[in-house]
């Protein structure tokens, strides 16, 4: 199936595709092994930048420019500043507690995996083969603004005030406390 | 489309997702959990922006744009209570935090 | 006319509604001062109503007002209805009159006692009820009258609540009551299954019609309430201790008015019981067993009240075997002498017992006559008019009644030979009370309690009424006379046609054997207890515990009663009810211990809890779709 949808621009397309897939999941499964939690964070770094990939070959540039901006440069950053901070007590033991726990949380996951991919594969039925053809002008920064600002005018001005109340948790559960300490 | 069919994008994004679920459950640093939560979330940003391309209309992009800000909101919250914690010299572990128990 | 009866109807309402709500806003005498002038002023619309009826034609003197409807359902319409006929107002002169005496009494009777509003609060509830009863122009409303009677009756025995024989004794006589009131309701939904109404003009007129069992059962319903109203056998135990009472609700209520009622309605409901002959003389029949049974218990009684509560007993019997019998304005005429002179005869006991700081007991009195000599004058007025001498009350109403029984064939020979036993009884018992009482030498406890009573307003507003009261007994009797001059047989001539007419003779030789009669147990009652020239008897066990009636009761209904009621207590009440209870919450208590464990305090577990649900979940979303 691979071989035979391969051809000259394609083969391009699709070497980009194996690599920052499997950059994806393996650093994925990176963050969920490593003990030392600084080392979740680089691999977690690693995933973001993997994904900023597949979103490019997916035509939503801007979106990929956002999460390298976003998610990598500043978000990243707040872990890394706090794993700085807590310094040696942030060390995540691996799991503990009662061992059916973790075997069960285990086969929960790969029976979501295994739903998730069923469905994707059986039941669709061809509908999800043939995406639509777009153009030069998709997913340009015109096209998200514009969006942002008619359709979809409200989720905007509540993630806004959603980021407000999340600046200003962060204040107060950060200040210093009267009578602790 | 070049390359890859949407199937094949979903997929990862479908691995992504259960991989930080796993995560979340058998982790024990709340630390991590956060980190696990957010490959949970780029995995369903995966899903949107796959779905987006697929219809040919940016609202799926529009839609984990707006997924990313919360969830760097919720990255904010959630490390505040981290340092809080940190700050009360309790340990760590979510296992040890239960005294919420009936 | 009939505006002046419904303000008969509602003044002492309103009395009783303002010294409520007044309270203590309002002096305690003011309150007596309340009630009489209320309950005056009922005598005098009631004098008004009289007049106006006078006014008109014999045949038209029947005027139903309708105030406004009160129940509808269907087809049956009962509205609040009153009736101003000549029984209606008779009954209203002689319930407003005598009890505007007795209210005055009270004023003086009732002085310094803490509750006093409270007293003549319920005196002018009560004759509003009685009112409500003497002048309702339906059934239904009757009924109503009969409860409130009831209640009155039941508030005013029980007066002094800190005792409890008044208590139990104010329990008692409610109760008995309630099993009349029973059969009369039940008389009354058969009424209006046959006859689709209350009203008496409806009702009356097709009483003929009703087939033989629902006539009988209907005039038998009526016959129950009347004898537990009455106090007639078998019904009769409430009575004597319903002397627990202050002594003027004794002599309105149980000697003048309500007692009276059963009389009342046999005489109106009259062609219902015309309708079941055998009922109407099993009616007599009970009043003239009742007439014995109590003159004979009243001989062997200490206190001096109980004896008149017998001698009211035996009394009533007489007014029933009248009406019973079919000489309805017979009855009533003795009603109202009886009225006159057995208020008189309790309020003179009132005077005596007051002046002894309440004693009550015979034995311990004596030569009261040279203390109280007013009071002993009106005693024995009322006496000699109890005991049917002439030429004072008694003798023309109970003779007259006795006239009628023997003209009535074989059965009402008998009840005339019954009647007349009575009459020797009641001339022995109430001269014995007299002698105990007044003759002699003063006793020691006499000597030593003794307090006359002042010329203040207590004084007056007790020798007042007494002094009427003593002019009616000794005059009253003069309002009928035989076959010669009849105006009240004349009077109650439309609404309560009499059956039986006596002959001359008949009067003649009932009335001279009847005085003779009762002479002679005057004679026997001095020569024991005046002259003490013999020893009386020594009592039977049988009269002394009042024929056995209360142990027979208490056996039959009381003990079975509670019995069954501890039984189901604990069979039933406490396993069941208690124990399901204890029972539901000890399993809610149980439920939630046990969910309690899921709250296990990780966090990873209710994640896992999550996790594994949304895989199910999905699993059976795809499966089903």
């Amino acid at each position: 199936m691979i071989l035979a949808a391969a051809s000259a621009g394609n083969v391009l397309v699709w070497i980009v595709w194996v690599l920052a897939a499997f950059a994806c999941l393996g650093s994925g499964i990176a963050v969920i092994s490593f003990s030392n939690p600084f080392y979740s964070a680089l691999s977690l770094i690693g995933n973001l930048a993997s994904l900023a990939v597949l979103y490019l070959l997916l035509s939503a540039e801007f979106v990929a420019a956002a999460q390298v901006l976003v998610y990598a440069g500043a978000v990243m950053v707040m872990f890394l500043f706090v794993i700085a901070y807590l310094g040696g007590r942030a060390d995540a033991p691996w799991a503990g507690g009662p061992s059916w726990q973790a075997l069960g949380a285990v086969a929960a996951s790969a029976a979501l995996l295994v739903e998730i991919i069923v469905v994707i594969a059986l039941k669709t039925s061809g509908r999800l083969s043939h995406s639509a053809k777009v153009d030069y002008f998709y997913g340009r920064p015109y096209e998200i603004g514009r969006l942002f600002l008619t359709d979809h005018l409200l989720a905007f001005e509540i993630t806004s005030i959603v980021l407000l109340i999340a600046a200003v948790g962060g204040v107060i559960l950060g200040s210093h406390s009267r009578e602790t300490q | 489309m070049n390359g890859p069919d949407v199937v094949w994008y979903l997929c990862v994004a479908a691995f992504l997702f259960c991989t930080g679920a796993l995560g979340v459950l058998i982790r024990r640093s709340p630390l991590i959990v956060l980190l696990s939560l957010e490959i949970m979330l780029n995995g369903s940003n995966l899903a949107l922006i796959a779905f987006a391309r697929h219809h040919g209309r940016e609202d799926g992009q529009i839609f984990a744009l707006a997924v990313m800000a919360v969830a760097a909101s919720e990255v904010v919250v959630g490390l505040g209570l981290i340092v809080a914690m940190a700050r009360r010299r309790l340990d760590l572990d979510v296992d040890k935090l239960r005294t919420l128990r009936g | 006319m009939i505006a002046a009866a419904w303000i008969c109807l509602f003044a002492p309402l309103g009395a009783a509604i303002a010294i409520t709500l007044l309270g203590q806003r309002l002096t305690r005498r003011g309150a007596g001062y309340l009630a009489t002038t209320s309950v005056g002023m009922s005598f005098v619309a009631a004098l008004v109503s009289f007049a106006g009826l006078l006014g008109d034609s014999p045949s038209q003197r029947y005027h139903p007002s309708t105030l406004w409807r009160w129940l509808t359902a269907g087809p049956y319409d009962f509205g609040m209805r009153i009736t101003v006929d000549p029984l209606s107002v008779f009954m209203m002169l002689v319930v407003a009159g005598v009890g505007f005496l007795i209210v005055w009494y009270s004023i003086g009777y009732m002085d310094g006692d803490d509750e006093e509003r409270r007293y003549f609060a319920y005196m002018a509830l009560f004759v509003f009820s009685m009112l409500l009863l003497v002048q309702s122009g339906n059934l239904l409303l009757l009924l109503a009258g009969w409860g409130l009677v009831g209640l009155s009756s039941y508030l005013l025995i029980g007066f002094w609540h800190e005792r409890p024989s008044a208590i139990a004794a104010a329990k008692k006589a409610f109760v008995m009551n309630a099993v009349g009131d029973a059969t009369m309701a039940l008389a009354l939904f058969l009424l209006i299954q046959r006859t689709g109404s209350l009203d008496f003009e409806k009702v009356f007129p097709q009483a003929p019609a009703f087939g033989g069992w629902a006539a009988n059962l209907i005039a038998l319903g009526l016959l129950g309430g009347a004898v537990a109203k009455s106090a007639q056998l078998p019904l009769q135990t409430w009575l004597p201790d319903a002397m627990e009472g202050p002594t003027p609700v004794s002599a309105l209520i149980h000697a003048a008015t309500m007692v009276t009622a059963g009389v009342y309605l046999i005489v109106r409901t009259h062609t219902l019981f015309e309708a079941a002959p055998r009922v109407e003389e099993l009616a007599a029949g009970l009043g003239a067993a009742t007439l014995l049974l109590a003159g004979l218990i009243a001989l062997v009684q200490t206190d001096i009240k109980r004896v008149i509560a017998y001698s009211t007993m035996s009394q009533i019997g007489y007014m029933f075997l009248g009406a019973g019998l079919g000489a309805y304005a017979n009855g009533m005429f003795h009603l109202m002498t009886h009225a006159f002179f057995k208020a008189l005869l309790f309020m003179a006991a009132g005077i005596v017992i007051h002046a002894l700081a309440g004693e009550q007991d015979m034995r311990r009195m004596g030569g009261l006559r040279q203390f109280l000599p007013r009071t002993y004058w009106a005693f024995m007025v009322g006496a000699l008019a109890l005991a049917g001498v002439p030429p004072f009350a008694g003798f023309f109403s109970k003779d007259s009644i006795l006239a009628a029984a023997l003209a009535h064939g074989w059965y009402g020979q008998l009840l005339w030979v019954v009647g007349m036993v009575g009459t020797f009884l009641t001339g022995l018992y109430t001269f014995r009370m007299l002698f105990m009482a007044f003759w002699g030498e003063p006793s020691a406890f006499v000597r030593e309690h003794f307090h006359a009573l002042n010329r203040d307003v207590v004084g007056v507003s007790l020798a007042v009424p007494v002094g009427v009261l003593t002019v009616l007994a000794a005059l009253g009797g003069w309002l009928q006379f035989a076959d010669v001059w009849t105006p009240v047989s004349n009077w109650l001539e439309p609404v309560a046609p009499a059956l039986v007419e006596a002959s001359g003779l008949q009067e003649a030789a009932s009335s001279a054997i009847a005085v003779v009669l009762g002479i002679t147990g005057i004679g026997v009652a001095w020569w024991i207890y005046g002259a003490r020239r013999a020893e009386a008897p020594r009592s039977l066990p049988l009269l002394e515990h009042k024929f056995y009636f209360d142990e027979l009761y208490d056996a039959l209904f009381y003990r079975p009663t509670v019995f069954l009621a501890n039984a189901l207590l604990k069979w039933v009440e406490r396993p069941l009810v208690f124990g399901s209870v204890r029972e539901l919450a000890g399993a809610i208590r149980e439920l939630g211990l046990e969910t309690r464990s899921i709250q296990t305090g990780l966090v990873r577990t209710y994640a896992l809890a999550i996790a594994a649900s949304v895989a199910v979940a999905t699993l059976v979303f795809v499966v089903v779709r």
